[in-house]
């Protein structure tokens, strides 16, 4: 990763979320050298922890950096808004959170595929700018954060 | 694609079962001594037959009968899908009370389930298919009979089959015997692919569109690329260079100055270059995360999965954390032996229990198939 050139960094709460990453870089036409996943958090407060205490001051540094956290929404409803109210407003504009409504687990039993299926599938729909599977009642609670985050990543992140 | 692999009584696999079948893509993780090289070393025997060894005593050993079982025939099973078609090849060794030399006890060749050729022994009987007659004939029993019987033809099964175990790439590089230097070309390296460059003559005499591909993957990965070189070195050899440019000023290094882990970007870009030049090919890589930098790995490993995820199979081991990352569930296999007087098991992660973080769990030797 060079980190002179605009890339993202994803945090992810768990290893569901990791796997769903994994589909996500098998995307064939990702700018792989564009995006890290760094280690598990273990739970979305730590995310936050991580955020605030290892990331919040290199991304200050560098205005290259962007970042996905990956949480689980847990049905919270103001989960979102808490996890916002972390981010400084300086860094508001490179922070995007997503996660599933629930679990990801869910997004299987509902026959979305493996984790890695799901996470080509949510690839593809933001390189093509459809919402096939973002839509998905499980996801669909994105919309708003999509729409922010695609016209600023997709073309760091596809070719 | 394989869709079966089969091993009993062979070292320290016994009645074990590969299961990649449909998987673009694995990873096998294991302690040291589970059995993860040995699963290259039985794809290098039945490479080996297609590329034409046939003597029994050149393809296994006395010592590879598990726990020194040899009462009990070593067995091989294959089964591959090239074109839609099943392909199956069957082989077992054994070694009769009182004889020194191992010999073949049973031998068959399928296709789409009908037999090709099945052999007991010496009897080898061919069926009769397309135009050829059916025929029983003898064969030495120390000779595996697959290299001896000719093809007809390039559409020939035994011929799709042979070459397709032939071009089988089975992968433990060792960057520092590797020169760049070539008297020849190849399209099949050797495990150590110290015959590098014999490998990147013979991929660019049978595409040279290939390098399009070994050209992009490194201009990825070094982002200082600039051309590598293949010139003639004398009357018969070559030898490659490449070559590195900044701003305006450029050197040319000899492939074997290079480091280790620059050599197995090469390997890489020549691996991926392979599957769309003459695959989709099937890869087993031992621990291709040796030589590499922690920050490539994760790359290096993506890159290959992602080069095989609509072609090829793909099959690595390795030790790592970040490549252990860069798999999922449903396709990390874990495997196990237990001790040196029990058989490996394997089992895809995705039926096992894990809690937590997986590399920690692989760490604290958590998860057990």
């Amino acid at each position: 990763m060079n980190k002179y050139v605009p890339h993202v960094l994803v945090l992810c709460e768990d290893d569901a979320n990791r796997q769903i990453v994994n589909g996500f870089l098998l995307d064939p036409l990702l700018n792989p050298r564009n995006i890290h996943v760094l280690g598990l958090a273990g739970g979305w407060r730590r995310v936050l922890d991580d955020f605030t205490n290892l990331h919040r001051d290199a991304m200050s540094a560098n205005q290259n950096q962007y970042m996905v956290l990956l949480i689980d929404f847990d049905e919270v409803e103001n989960r979102l808004a808490k996890v916002k109210e972390v981010i400084p407003p300086n860094l508001a504009e490179r922070v995007f959170v997503l996660g599933a409504s629930k679990e990801p687990e869910e997004l299987r039993t509902e026959g979305l595929g493996t984790w890695e299926v799901i996470g080509q599938n949510l690839a593809r729909d933001c390189r093509e700018n459809t919402s096939v599977t973002w839509s998905h009642r499980l996801l669909r609670h994105n919309a708003e954060e999509l729409k922010r985050m695609t016209p600023i990543l997709k073309p760091i992140l596809f070719r | 694609m394989i869709k079966r692999l089969y091993v009993n009584n062979f070292r320290c696999l016994e009645n074990f079962e590969l299961p990649i079948s449909e998987r673009p893509s694995t990873l096998l993780f294991g302690r040291n001594g589970s059995g993860k090289s040995t699963v290259g070393v039985v794809l290098e025997v039945f490479q080996s037959i297609a590329n034409g060894t046939n003597r029994v005593g050149q393809l296994v050993r006395l010592s590879d009968f598990a726990q020194e079982r040899s009462d009990t025939p070593i067995r091989f099973e294959i089964e591959v899908v090239i074109g839609g078609k099943v392909y199956g090849y069957v082989l077992a060794f054994e070694r009769p009370d009182g004889f020194k030399e191992m010999r073949v006890f049973e031998e068959k060749f399928t296709v789409g389930g009908k037999t090709v050729y099945s052999r007991e022994g010496a009897q080898v009987q061919l069926a009769g298919m397309n135009k050829a007659k059916a025929a029983n004939f003898q064969v030495d029993w120390h000779l595996v009979a697959l290299p001896v019987i000719q093809e007809q033809s390039k559409t020939d099964p035994l011929y799709i089959f042979k070459t397709w175990l032939a071009r089988m790439l089975i992968l433990a590089p060792i960057p520092s015997l590797i020169t760049g230097d070539s008297k020849g070309e190849t399209l099949t390296p050797k495990r150590d692919v110290t015959d590098f460059g014999e490998w990147f003559t013979g991929l660019l005499a049978y595409s040279p569109g290939a390098y399009t591909k070994i050209d992009s993957y490194l201009r990825e990965v070094m982002l200082d690329f600039k051309d590598i070189k293949n010139p003639s070195s004398g009357t018969d050899s070559r030898s490659l260079t490449a070559q590195f440019q900044q701003d305006r000023a450029s050197i040319s290094l000899p492939f074997r100055n290079l480091s280790d882990g620059e050599k197995c970007f090469f390997i890489c870009a020549v691996t991926l270059a392979a599957n769309e030049a003459y695959g989709p090919i099937f890869c087993f890589w031992d621990e291709p995360d040796n030589y590499l930098a922690l920050s490539e790995v994760g790359h290096f490993v993506m890159a290959l999965r992602r080069a095989f995820q609509n072609g090829g199979q793909l099959l690595i081991t390795s030790h790592n954390p970040e490549a252990v990352r860069k798999f999922s569930d449903e396709n990390t296999l874990i495997m196990k032996r237990p001790s040196h007087l029990e058989p490996t098991i394997v089992r895809m992660l995705s039926d096992i229990q894990v809690q937590g973080d997986l590399v920690d769990a692989l760490i604290r030797d958590d998860v057990e198939p």
